[in-house]
C-alpha cells in the first residue's frame, strides 16, 4: 500500500531531520505591495528575484510561506529584520503545524 | 499631488526624486508622527535603567493601541514565547523603525528644492519607514475589512476618502523606488 504524504508534510519532515527543526513564517498582508515583499526577501535573505517572487506568491495565494530555516536563535534573528521592514512574520518549531 | 514622478535611478547607486513642497510636507508630517508613535512608552511602569540601555524592557504585553501593535507585532503565536522576545527586542525594534523615518524626515527637511537622492541604504531606510505609515493608514482605513472598490468610492465628505488618497500615494511612490532599485538587481543577477 502506498502511503501519500501531503507536500507539507513532507517539507516539514525534511527540516526536522536535517537538524533546522525551527522556521521563520510569512503572513499574508493586505497592506504591503507584492513587489516590496519581493524585494525585502531578495535583500534580507540573498534569494534570487525567482525565488524571492516564488516565495511571494506563495504568501499572496496561499496566506503563509516558510521562508527561511534554521536555529531558534537564527530564526528570532530572521523575524526581527521582517518585522523591521514591516513584515508580518512569526517563528515556530518546524514539526508544528502551520 | 499632481506632476508625479517618482523615483527614478540615477547611475550605480543613485535614485531620485522631486517632491513638491506639499509632498515634502506630507511626507514630514507621518514620519513625525511614526517617530512619536514609536516613542510612546508602552508601560507606565518603573524601568530598570541598566536593562533599558542594554534594550531589554520590563513589559512584555503586546501594545493596545492597534496601530502599535501592527508595526511591533508578536513573534511567535504562543504567548509566553512572545512575551519573553518582545522583552527582549521591542525597544530595538522601536529605535530601527524611528531610524528609518527619521532618515526621511532629515533628508526631505534639510532639501530646500524637494530635490531627494538617496543611495542604497537610504533606500531600505525609506522603504521601510514609507510601509510604516502605509501600516499604520491601512489600519485607521481599516483595509483588512474593506474591499479595494469600497475605498474608491468614499464618499466625498468622508473624512477618510483623504487619508486613502495619501495611503495610495505613498504606494505608488513606494512602488517607483522598488521599480528603480529592482532594475539594479536585475542587472547584477544576469
Amino acid at each position: 500500500m502506498v502511503k501519500t504524504k501531503s507536500k507539507i508534510e513532507e517539507e516539514i519532515q525534511a527540516i526536522f531531520n536535517s537538524d533546522k527543526p525551527w522556521v521563520t513564517i510569512v503572513w499574508d498582508d493586505p497592506v504591503n505591495l507584492m513587489t516590496y515583499v519581493t524585494y525585502v526577501f531578495m535583500e534580507l535573505f540573498g534569494y534570487s528575484k525567482e525565488r524571492a517572487t516564488e516565495l511571494m506568491l506563495k504568501v499572496h495565494n496561499e496566506g503563509k510561506a516558510i521562508v527561511s530555516t534554521g536555529s531558534r536563535e537564527e530564526m528570532e534573528h530572521d523575524v526581527a529584520r521582517l518585522h523591521e521592514f514591516g513584515l508580518w512574520a512569526t517563528l515556530q518549531r518546524g514539526d508544528q503545524a502551520l | 499631488m499632481s506632476e508625479q514622478s517618482g523615483f527614478t535611478r540615477h547611475g550605480e547607486n543613485a535614485f531620485v526624486a522631486q517632491f513638491s513642497e506639499s509632498e515634502s510636507e506630507v511626507l514630514i508630517n507621518l514620519a513625525g508622527q511614526i517617530i512619536e508613535l514609536l516613542s510612546e512608552r508602552a508601560d507606565h511602569g518603573d524601568e530598570d535603567p541598566l536593562a533599558a540601555m542594554v534594550g531589554i524592557t520590563s513589559h512584555d504585553s503586546p501594545p493596545d493601541d492597534e496601530v502599535l501593535l501592527r508595526l511591533l507585532p508578536n513573534a511567535y503565536a504562543d504567548g509566553v514565547d512572545a512575551a519573553e522576545f518582545r522583552r527582549y527586542t521591542e525597544s530595538v525594534l522601536r529605535n530601527k523603525k524611528k531610524a528609518h523615518a527619521m532618515s526621511m524626515r532629515v533628508l526631505l527637511k534639510s532639501a530646500s528644492d524637494g530635490g531627494i537622492e538617496l543611495d542604497h541604504e537610504n533606500a531600505n531606510a525609506w522603504l521601510g519607514a514609507i510601509n510604516d505609515i502605509r501600516l499604520a493608514l491601512g489600519v485607521r482605513l481599516k483595509v483588512e475589512e474593506r474591499s479595494h472598490d469600497e475605498l474608491e468610492l468614499l464618499a466625498p465628505d468622508d473624512p477618510l476618502r483623504g487619508v486613502y488618497a495619501v495611503y495610495s500615494w505613498l504606494g505608488w511612490l513606494q512602488e517607483s523606488l522598488l521599480q528603480a532599485l529592482m532594475d539594479d538587481s536585475a542587472n547584477e543577477v544576469n
